[in-house]
C-alpha cells in the first residue's frame, strides 16, 4: 500500500466519511459513479473493483462485459455539497480491462495517448474553457412547454440580490473548496445564462475539472432549489450554451504560439495550429457536438461559429486569435468556439490537439483570416471565399466521421466504434420522433 | 649553431623509428627548431618514445617549451620527462590546455610541489583522499568551503572560466596519473572514481556561482532553500569517464512558507549550475549535466523535494526509471538533504521487481541490449552491441535487481563492487566474476584513451590504423607489455567482447541449473530461492514448476543429460522469449523423454544451436506444435535443416501414399499410414511457418495439399475396399485416375503402382462390380487453397455411371463410396494416430443441402443447376475445384462448371439477391453474443466480406475477363486490380484484412491448440497472437488496433462496391 492510500484511508477514518464514490466517465461523457463503503475502500485499491460494463455506453458489449475501477488515489476530495453530517468523498478511477491493462474504451485514456504524442514532440498542450450554462427555475417546462429561467439579465448584468449572482458565488466557493481554480464569473446574453471560467491548467486535468464542475454546478443549484442545465440550446430563441476553450502549447518555458514580430504575433507553429484545427473541424464536429440538440446551438444564430474560418478577434471565426498584450508572451492562445458545453472533454480535448498536431506534423498552410462577419455573408460569398460549412445535423456530422482515418486513429478503434453506434441510435431514435414543431405547423392545416 | 636537416645531424631515422615517429622528416624539422636549440636532441627522442603518439607529443613539447620554458628541466628527470611524453603522447586536449593556461605547468615541472593543489599528485597516488577537490574547486570560484551553503564571490564568465581551469588542472593532473601508471588497467577504477569526484566537486562550485545570482535575485529567500544534487549513472556510481555527460537529479528542501515560492528558487539555483559548467566563457566548458532522469522526464519540474520525489517512484516511476535510481548518490549540495534523499528513494529500488510489469519490461530491456541496433559504427562501438560495457552493467544490474530484494549486500552502485558482492553472496563464480571485472576494465580502459584525445565524448575504437597503434601504446602502461600494434590491440579487444558473451549467458543462465549436480564446484550455486527470484523475472509463471523440469532435464549421466546440462541454461532463456516460457519447457520436457537417446536429437543439442532456438521458439509459441511434436518426435530433426522445412509437393506425398498402400493391404493399416502422412505434412507446415519460412500463400497452398493427398488416398482405399485391387477388377472401362493431375493435366504418376502380387483381401468386404467413377471436389476454401491449420473440408461427391449401368445402383454405389472416404478419414484407428485431427469432410454445400444425396451424377448436377439453381449456389461454384478422381470426369466437371460460374453477368435482380443473402447472413450467422468487430470470419470486413465481395466481381465479369477465372480469392482479387475492375488502393485495404485474418485464425489454434474464429479478447492470448504475427513483445494493444482498423477499412470498401452506398 503506498502512502497516497494510506492518506485516503486515514482521511476516510478521520472525517468519518460515509461514502467513497468512485468516479469516470461513459464515451458521450456523462459521469458515472458508484458508491462504495469504507471498509470497501482498501480492497479497491488493491485488486480494484468489478463492475459490469455492459450497461455503460460505449464501454463494453454483453459477452466482455466485466470491467475493473482502479480508483486514483491522489484525486481524493470531500465533496463539500454534503456537508459534514454524512461526508461523501470521491475519487476518479482508471478503467481497466479484466487482465489489468487501460481498457481501450476509456476516453480518459484517449487523451492521455494524444497528450504523450505532444509530449514526445516537446509540447505540453494548456486549455482554458469558458463553460456556459443556463439557470433555470426547475427541471420542468412552465406552461408553455418551454424551460423557466431564473431571471432575465443579460450580458454581464449585475443583479442586485439575484439568484444567479448568489449562485455563482456559492459555486465559485464550492469550486475553489474542490479544488478547481475559477478565473471569471459573469451572467451571458440569455436569461438565466451563466459563464464560468476555469483557470489554464493541462488538458487531462482540465478535463477532469470539466466533469467536476458539472456535477458541483448543478449540485449547487439543487441546493438553491434551482436546475443548471449544459444542453447546447434549450432555448431556440436564446443563446446556446458553448464552451469555448483556449488552446496554447508550451515548449518547456516558452509558448509556441508566440513569436513578437510576426502577424498578430503569432508563430508559424502556432498558424499551423491553427490550419489543423481549420482542416479537421468538419469530421471532429460529431465530437465537438455530439447530440441532437448541439447542432441547434450551431445553426441557431448568435455568436456560435457555423462556418469553418479564422480571425483575429473575429467572433463570427470558428478560431479566434484573441488581443492580448504584446509583452505577455505567455498569453499567446487560439481560442476553438465550436464545442458546446455538453461535449466530453476527454475526447473533445484529444480531437483538437490532434488535429492541432496535425497541422504541425505536416506543414498545413493557413488560409486567410477572415475579417469580416461570416454569417452575414451570403452562400455564394462565402463558397467564393472558401468557407465550408460545419455539418448541419448530428447525422451529416457522423457520416462525415465515419469516413474519418484521422479520428478513426485518435480516438483508437474502439471508441471510434462505440461512438459511432451510440450517436447513430440517437439520430435514429431522434428521427421518428413527432415533434411540437409540427404539431403546431402541420396538425391545424393538414 | 642550428644546421639545416641534414641526414648527418640530429638523430638519426633509426632512433626515429625505434622511438616510434612516423613523419621522420619532419621530426627532423621539428626537433631543429630554435626552441629546442639548447636541448639534447637524442635526449628528447629517447624521451618521447614513451609517449603514446611521439610526432604529436614533440610538436606540443615545441609549443608548450615556447610558452613554459621551465619545461626544459624535466629532461633532467627520468620521472617528470615521461610524464610529459605520457600525457602530452595521450592528450592533445590537455597538452593544448597547458599552452593555452602555462601557469599549470608546475603540474609536470614540479609535481612534488604542485601536489599541495592537485590531491592526485601526492605520494599516495590514485589512493589519495580525493576530498580536497571539493574545496579547492570552490575555492576558485572565491567560496568558502566551510560554509554551509558556499556563495562565490566571484561572478558571471569569471567564475565560469575560473572554475573550469580548476577542474581541468585537476583534470590534467589525474590523467599524468593514470598514464604513467604502470598497469593501468588496475588503476581504471580509481581513475573513475576520481572523475565522478571531480565532476561533483565543480558542480558543487557551480551551485556556489549559481547561489550567488540566486542571492541577488531572490534576497534573503536564496539562503532558506537548500539544494543537494544526486549524482546518477556513471558519476552516481563513481564509475565516471573523462568526459560524458553527468547525469542528475535535483531535491530542493526549504523553510519558506510558499512552496512555489521556493520550487523557483531551487530551480533556479539548480539551472544556473550549468551556466557556470557549461555555457559560453572565456575557457571552453566542460560537459553537459544532464537532469532529464528526473521525475517525468524532460517534461518533468527540475526540482522536486523528497515528499515529492518519493511520491513519484511509488506512484507512477517505470522500471527502467528504478535501474537509473540504483545508482543515486549526493555529489554536492547539502549533504544532509541528499542523505535524506537517499533514505527515502534507494530502498524503493529494491522494492522495484515486485511490480507489476517488471519481468516484461525486463525483457524487453534485456531485447534492447542484445539488439545489435542497426549503426553504422556498429563495428567500432565499445559500449553497445553484444560483448559491449552496456552488456556488462545490464547484466550485473540485472542481477542485482532480481537478487537485491533479499541480499542486502549486493545493493552497491558501482559495476565493480557489484561484481565482487554477487561473488561474495555466491551469484555468479568466483572465475566468471573475475573475468567479468577484468573485461569490463579493459574496455572502460580503451573507452578513457580514447576520449583522453581531443576530450571527445565517444564511445568508437579508432578506424585509422595509426590511431589504433597509438591506442594500444596508449592503454598499456609505459614499457609494459601488451599489444602493440593496431592488429593486436583490435585482436584483444575482440576477444574481450566474445568473452563477454559467453559470460552474461554463462553467469545469468547457468546458476538456474543450480538446484541440481550438474554445475562444477568452480561455478555459483544458488540456492533454491535464488533460482525461483531468476527465474520469476526472466518471466517463467511457476518457477517451482519450472525447476522440477530443469532438475529432470538435467540430472542423470545419460549422454543427454550431460548435453542438456550445457545447453539447458541458455534454452531457459530462448524459451522466456516467448509467450509461454513454462508451457514450452514442459514441451521440451516432454520431447527429451519421447526422443530418448536418438543420435540426431543429441548431435543437434551438441552443433546446431540455431535449431535449440529455433524448438524453443516454437515450444514457447504453440501448443498446437508442441502436441503434435509430442506424437511424432521424429520432427524435431527438421528444425536444424531448412530443407526439410519445405512443404512437400502433392506429387511426393501421393507417391508414398501410393507406396504405403501397396505395402499395406489392408485398409484399416492403408489408412492409418495414409492419415499419418498427412499429419507429418501439416506438423512440416506448421513448423516451417513458425520459423518464418513460408509466406501466407505457400502455408494455405501446403496444408491443402496435405488434406488433398489424404482424401486422394482415402478413395483409393475406399475403391479398393469396395471392388477390389484395380489390377483384378471386373467390369466396366473408366476406372479411376488416381493423381492430383485432375487440375494440372501432368499425368507422370499414373494410375496405380500395384506390384501384380497384390492379395488385397479385405475378409468383410464383400466384391462388388465398379458401376460409376466418382470424383471428389473440393469447395470453400480450399477449393481456392487457402486453408487454414484445422480447416474442415467443404466438397460436393459428383459421379458418373458407367456405360451401361443401372443408373440407381450407380447412384447407390456412388453415396456408399463417398460416406466410405469420409468416414475413412475420421473413424478411429488401431493403434490411433495420437495428436491428429482428423480431416472433416462437409458436404453440406451440395444441392437440396442435407436433404439431397450426399453424391450426384454429373448430369444431375445439371439438371438442378439450370432448373433450380439460386445465385448463391452459383456463387458457391467459383471456389469448386476437382481434388480426386477420374481425371476425365474431372475435366467435364470443370467444363461445365466453367459454363456455369463463368456464364456472365447474372444481372441485376440475382445480384440484389446475392447482397439480400449476404445482408441476411451477417444478422443470423454470427454466433449469439459475439462481437462483429472481433469476428474473424463472419465480422465486419473479415474474410467474408472479403471474399463475397471477390466472388460477386468475379460472377459479374468472369466471363469478359479470362483473368478472373481462379478459384483463389487472393489471385482473383489481384486480378481484379490488374483489370482495372478494383482500384489498386482498395484491392490493397482487402487484401491486408483478409491476410491479418488469416494470419490470426492460424495463430488462434497454433497458440492454443484450439480452433476459434475470434481476435481474442484476454491479454495473453492476444499477446501470443501479435507475436505469433510478427510483433514485437507487448504489442498486443497494437495488434488489436491495427486488425480493428484494418478491417473496419475493409468494410467502408466492401459496402462500396459491394452493396454500392
Amino acid at each position: 500500500m503506498d502512502r497516497q492510500q494510506e492518506f485516503v484511508l486515514r482521511t476516510i477514518e478521520d472525517r468519518d466519511v460515509r461514502f467513497v464514490r468512485l468516479w469516470f466517465t461513459d464515451v458521450t461523457g456523462t459521469l458515472k459513479s458508484v458508491a462504495l463503503a469504507p471498509a470497501e475502500v482498501e480492497g479497491a485499491f488493491a485488486e480494484g473493483l468489478g463492475f459490469d460494463g455492459s450497461s455503460i455506453d460505449g464501454y463494453t458489449r454483453i459477452f466482455e462485459s466485466d470491467m475493473l475501477l482502479q480508483p486514483d488515489p491522489s484525486t481524493f476530495q470531500i465533496l463539500p455539497w454534503r456537508g459534514e453530517d454524512e461526508p461523501t468523498s470521491r475519487m476518479f478511477c482508471d478503467v481497466l480491462t479484466p487482465d489489468g491493462e487501460p481498457s481501450a474504451a476509456d476516453p480518459r485514456q484517449v487523451l492521455r495517448r494524444q497528450l504523450s504524442r505532444a509530449a514526445d514532440m516537446g509540447f505540453t498542450f494548456y486549455t482554458h474553457p469558458e463553460i456556459e450554462f443556463y439557470l433555470l427555475q426547475s427541471k420542468d417546462p412552465g406552461p408553455d412547454g418551454q424551460p423557466v429561467p431564473v431571471d432575465q439579465a443579460g450580458y454581464f448584468d449585475h443583479e442586485p440580490g439575484g439568484v444567479a449572482t448568489d449562485f455563482r458565488r456559492h459555486a465559485v466557493n464550492m469550486l475553489e473548496a474542490i479544488g478547481i481554480s475559477v478565473e471569471f464569473s459573469h451572467h451571458e446574453s440569455g436569461p438565466g445564462q451563466n459563464e464560468i471560467d476555469l483557470r489554464y491548467a493541462d488538458a487531462l486535468q482540465t478535463a477532469d475539472n470539466i466533469m467536476t464542475f458539472r456535477t458541483v454546478i448543478k449540485e449547487v443549484a439543487q441546493l438553491q432549489g434551482n436546475y443548471a442545465t449544459f444542453m447546447p440550446k434549450p432555448f431556440g430563441q436564446h443563446a446556446g450554451s458553448g464552451m469555448h476553450t483556449h488552446f496554447s502549447l508550451f515548449e518547456g518555458d516558452s509558448n509556441a504560439f508566440f513569436e513578437p514580430s510576426a502577424e498578430f504575433h503569432l508563430s508559424t507553429t502556432g498558424r499551423r495550429f491553427i490550419a489543423g484545427l481549420l482542416h479537421h473541424s468538419m469530421e471532429i464536429t460529431a465530437i465537438t457536438n455530439q447530440f441532437v440538440n448541439s447542432y441547434k446551438r450551431l445553426w441557431g444564430g448568435g455568436e456560435a461559429p457555423s462556418y469553418v474560418s479564422w480571425g483575429h478577434n473575429n467572433r463570427s471565426a470558428l478560431v479566434r486569435v484573441p488581443l492580448y498584450k504584446p509583452d505577455k508572451a505567455g498569453s499567446a492562445r487560439v481560442e476553438y468556439r465550436g464545442i458546446d458545453a455538453s461535449a466530453n472533454p476527454y475526447l473533445t480535448y484529444a480531437v483538437l490537439l490532434a488535429a492541432g498536431l496535425k497541422g504541425i506534423e505536416e506543414e498545413y498552410e493557413l488560409p486567410e483570416a477572415a475579417a469580416e462577419d461570416i454569417s452575414a455573408l451570403t452562400s455564394t460569398e462565402r463558397r467564393a471565399l472558401g468557407h465550408h460549412s460545419l455539418p448541419g445535423t448530428l447525422h451529416d456530422a457522423l457520416r462525415i466521421m465515419e469516413d474519418s482515418e484521422f479520428v478513426a486513429e485518435v480516438l483508437g478503434e474502439t471508441v471510434f466504434e462505440n461512438f459511432l453506434r451510440n450517436k447513430r441510435q440517437e439520430w435514429d431514435e431522434y428521427r421518428v420522433e413527432v415533434t411540437p414543431y409540427e404539431l403546431q405547423r402541420n396538425l391545424g392545416i393538414l | 649553431m642550428v644546421a639545416p636537416a641534414s641526414e648527418n645531424s640530429g638523430p638519426g631515422r633509426k632512433s626515429l623509428v625505434s622511438a616510434g615517429f612516423s613523419d621522420w622528416t619532419r621530426a627532423r624539422e621539428l626537433l631543429a627548431s630554435p626552441e629546442l636549440e639548447t636541448l639534447d636532441q637524442q635526449t628528447i627522442v629517447r624521451i618521447l618514445a614513451d609517449a603514446p603518439d611521439p610526432d604529436q607529443a614533440l610538436i606540443l613539447f615545441i609549443r608548450l617549451l615556447e610558452r613554459a620554458p621551465v619545461l626544459a628541466t624535466v629532461l633532467e628527470d627520468p620521472a617528470r620527462s615521461r610524464a610529459v611524453a605520457r600525457l602530452l603522447g595521450a592528450s592533445e586536449a590537455l597538452g593544448e590546455f597547458l599552452i593555452r593556461r602555462p601557469d599549470h605547468i608546475d603540474l609536470l615541472v614540479d609535481p612534488a610541489d604542485a601536489a599541495r593543489t592537485a590531491p592526485v599528485l601526492e605520494p599516495e597516488g590514485l589512493a589519495a583522499d580525493t576530498a580536497p577537490l571539493r574545496t579547492l574547486l570552490l575555492e576558485a570560484v572565491g567560496a568558502d568551503a566551510t560554509a554551509a551553503r558556499p556563495v562565490a564571490t566571484l561572478r558571471g564568465k569569471e567564475a565560469a572560466a575560473a572554475l573550469r581551469i580548476a577542474y581541468r588542472r585537476q583534470l590534467t593532473a589525474l590523467a599524468i596519473q593514470d598514464l604513467t601508471s604502470r598497469d593501468p588497467r588496475a588503476a581504471q577504477p580509481a581513475v573513475s572514481a576520481w572523475l565522478a569526484d571531480l565532476a561533483g566537486a565543480a558542480i558543487e562550485a557551480g551551485l556556489a556561482a549559481s547561489r550567488a545570482d540566486a542571492v541577488e535575485q531572490f534576497g534573503q529567500d536564496a539562503d532558506r532553500v537548500d539544494l543537494a544534487v544526486i549524482g546518477m549513472g556513471k558519476c552516481g556510481a563513481r564509475e565516471l569517464n573523462y568526459i560524458s555527460d553527468v547525469d542528475v537529479i535535483f531535491v530542493h528542501a526549504s523553510s519558506l512558507e510558499d512552496d512555489h515560492h521556493a520550487a523557483a528558487i531551487a530551480t533556479a539555483l539548480a539551472s544556473g549550475i550549468s551556466k557556470y559548467t557549461t555555457a559560453a566563457a572565456p575557457e571552453q566548458g566542460l560537459w553537459e549535466i544532464d537532469a532529464n532522469l528526473r521525475p517525468e522526464g524532460k517534461d518533468g519540474v527540475l526540482s522536486r523535494t523528497v515528499e515529492s520525489h518519493g511520491e513519484y517512484y511509488r506512484r507512477w516511476a517505470h522500471t527502467w526509471e528504478f535501474q537509473a535510481l540504483l545508482k543515486a548518490r549526493p555529489i554536492a549540495g547539502d549533504p544532509g538533504l541528499g542523505r535524506d534523499y537517499i533514505d527515502a528513494i534507494w530502498p524503493l529500488v529494491w522494492t522495484s521487481s515486485e511490480r507489476d510489469g517488471f519481468v516484461s519490461s525486463v525483457q524487453q530491456m534485456r531485447r534492447r541490449v542484445l539488439d545489435n541496433i542497426a549503426h553504422q559504427n556498429r563495428d567500432r562501438e565499445i559500449k553497445l552491441g553484444a560483448g559491449g560495457l552496456r552488456d556488462v552493467e545490464f547484466t550485473v544490474q540485472l542481477l542485482q535487481l532480481v537478487h537485491g530484494k533479499t541480499e542486502d549486500s549486493v545493493r552497491v552502485r558501482n559495476t565493480l563492487d557489484a561484481i565482487d558482492a554477487l561473488e561474495n553472496s555466491s551469484y555468479i563464480g568466483r572465475s566468471d566474476a573475475e573475468s567479468f571485472a577484468g573485461a569490463y576494465r579493459y574496455l572502460r580502459l580503451l573507452e578513457h584513451r580514447i576520449q583522453l584525445v581531443h576530450l571527445r565524448r565517444t564511445h568508437l575504437m579508432p578506424d585509422k590504423p595509426h590511431a589504433l597503434w597509438v591506442l594500444a601504446r596508449a592503454a598499456k602502461g609505459p614499457g609494459e607489455p601488451g599489444p602493440s600494434d593496431a592488429a593486436a590491440l583490435t585482436s584483444l579487444w575482440k576477444r574481450t567482447r566474445k568473452g563477454v558473451r559467453s559470460l552474461h549467458e554463462k553467469i545469468f543462465y547457468r546458476p538456474l541449473l543450480s538446484t541440481t549436480a550438474a554445475l562444477s564446484a568452480d561455478e555459483a550455486k544458488l540456492t533454491p530461492e535464488a533460482v525461483r527470484q531468476r527465474l520469476a523475472a526472466l518471466g517463467y509463471q511457476d518457477p517451482a514448476g519450472a525447476v522440477k523440469h530443469i532438475e529432470a532435464l538435467s540430472t542423470g549421466v545419460s549422454r543427454r543429460a550431460a548435453l542438456q546440462r550445457q545447453l539447458l541454461p541458455v534454452m531457459l532463456g530462448w524459451l522466456a522469449n516467448g509467450p509461454n516460457p513454462d508451457g514450452g519447457l514442459l514441451g521440451f520436457r516432454r520431447l527429451s523423454e519421447s526422443l530418448g537417446s536418438s543420435p540426431w536429437f543429441l548431435g543437434m543439442l551438441r552443433d546446431s544451436s540455431a535449431a535449440a532456438e529455433r524448438l524453443c521458439q516454437i515450444l514457447s509459441l504453440s501448443s498446437y506444435i508442441s502436441d503434435m511434436l509430442e506424437h511424432l518426435p521424429e520432427a524435431a530433426a527438421w528444425l536444424g535443416r531448412d530443407r526439410e522445412l519445405v512443404p512437400m509437393p502433392f506429387e511426393t506425398q501421393w507417391q508414398e501414399i501410393q507406396a504405403k498402400m501397396s505395402r499395406h493391404p489392408d485398409p484399416d493399416e492403408a489408412i492409418r499410414q495414409i492419415r499419418l502422412i498427412r499429419q507429418r505434412e501439416i506438423l512440416r507446415t506448421a513448423i516451417a511457418d513458425a520459423s518464418g519460412l513460408l509466406d501466407q500463400g505457400t502455408v494455405g497452398r501446403a496444408l491443402s495439399d496435405a488434406d488433398r493427398a489424404a482424401v486422394l488416398g482415402a478413395l483409393h482405399v475406399a475403391e479398393n475396399s469396395l471392388f477390389g485391387h484395380p489390377d483384378q477388377r471386373t467390369g466396366l472401362p473408366g476406372g479411376p485416375v488416381g493423381t492430383g493431375t485432375v487440375s494440372n493435366g501432368s499425368n507422370s504418376t499414373g494410375t496405380s503402382t500395384g506390384d501384380g502380387t497384390n492379395t488385397a483381401k479385405s475378409p468383410a468386404t464383400v466384391r462388388n462390380v465398379e458401376l460409376t467413377d466418382l470424383l471428389v471436389v473440393a469447395m470453400g476454401r480450399q477449393g481456392g487453397r487457402e486453408i487454414a491449420y484445422g480447416s474442415d473440408l467443404d466438397v460436393l461427391f459428383v459421379h458418373r455411371p458407367h456405360d451401361g449401368a443401372d443408373p440407381e445402383a450407380a447412384q447407390r454405389q456412388a453415396v456408399e463410396l463417398s460416406k466410405l472416404v469420409m468416414s475413412l478419414l475420421t473413424r478411429p484407428c488401431r493403434p490411433p494416430v495420437l495428436g491428429e485431427r482428423p480431416l472433416v469432410m462437409d458436404a453440406d454445400l451440395r444441392p437440396e443441402g442435407k436433404k439431397g444425396p450426399l453424391a450426384r451424377s454429373l448430369d444431375s448436377f445439371r439438371e438442378y443447376y439450370r432448373r433450380w439453381a439460386e445465385i448463391w449456389e452459383v456463387q458457391a461454384l467459383l471456389k469448386a475445384r476437382p481434388v480426386a478422381g477420374s481425371a476425365e470426369l474431372a475435366e467435364e466437371f470443370t467444363t461445365w462448371a466453367d459454363s456455369v460460374r463463368y456464364a456472365g453477368d447474372p444481372g441485376p435482380a440475382a445480384l440484389r439477391e446475392i447482397r439480400r443473402i449476404k445482408a441476411r447472413v451477417e444478422a443470423e450467422r454470427l454466433p449469439r453474443g459475439a462481437d462483429p468487430a472481433r469476428h474473424l470470419k463472419l465480422g465486419r470486413g473479415g474474410l467474408s466480406d472479403v471474399e463475397w465481395l471477390v466472388q460477386t466481381l468475379q460472377l459479374q465479369h468472369a466471363a469478359d475477363h479470362p483473368a478472373l477465372r481462379t478459384t483463389g480469392t487472393i489471385p482473383a482479387l489481384e486480378a481484379l486490380v490488374r483489370e482495372r475492375i478494383l482500384p489498386a488502393e482498395d484491392g490493397e485495404v482487402l487484401d491486408r484484412a483478409w491476410h491479418l485474418a488469416t494470419r490470426v485464425r492460424a495463430g488462434n489454434i497454433v497458440w492454443s491448440g484450439k480452433s476459434s474464429d475470434v481476435l481474442p479478447v484476454k491479454r495473453q492470448d492476444l499477446e501470443a497472437i501479435a507475436r505469433w504475427c510478427g510483433c514485437e513483445l507487448g504489442q498486443a494493444a497494437e495488434l488489436e488496433e491495427d486488425y480493428l482498423r484494418s478491417t473496419r477499412q475493409a468494410r467502408q470498401v466492401f459496402e462500396k462496391h459491394f452493396y454500392g452506398s
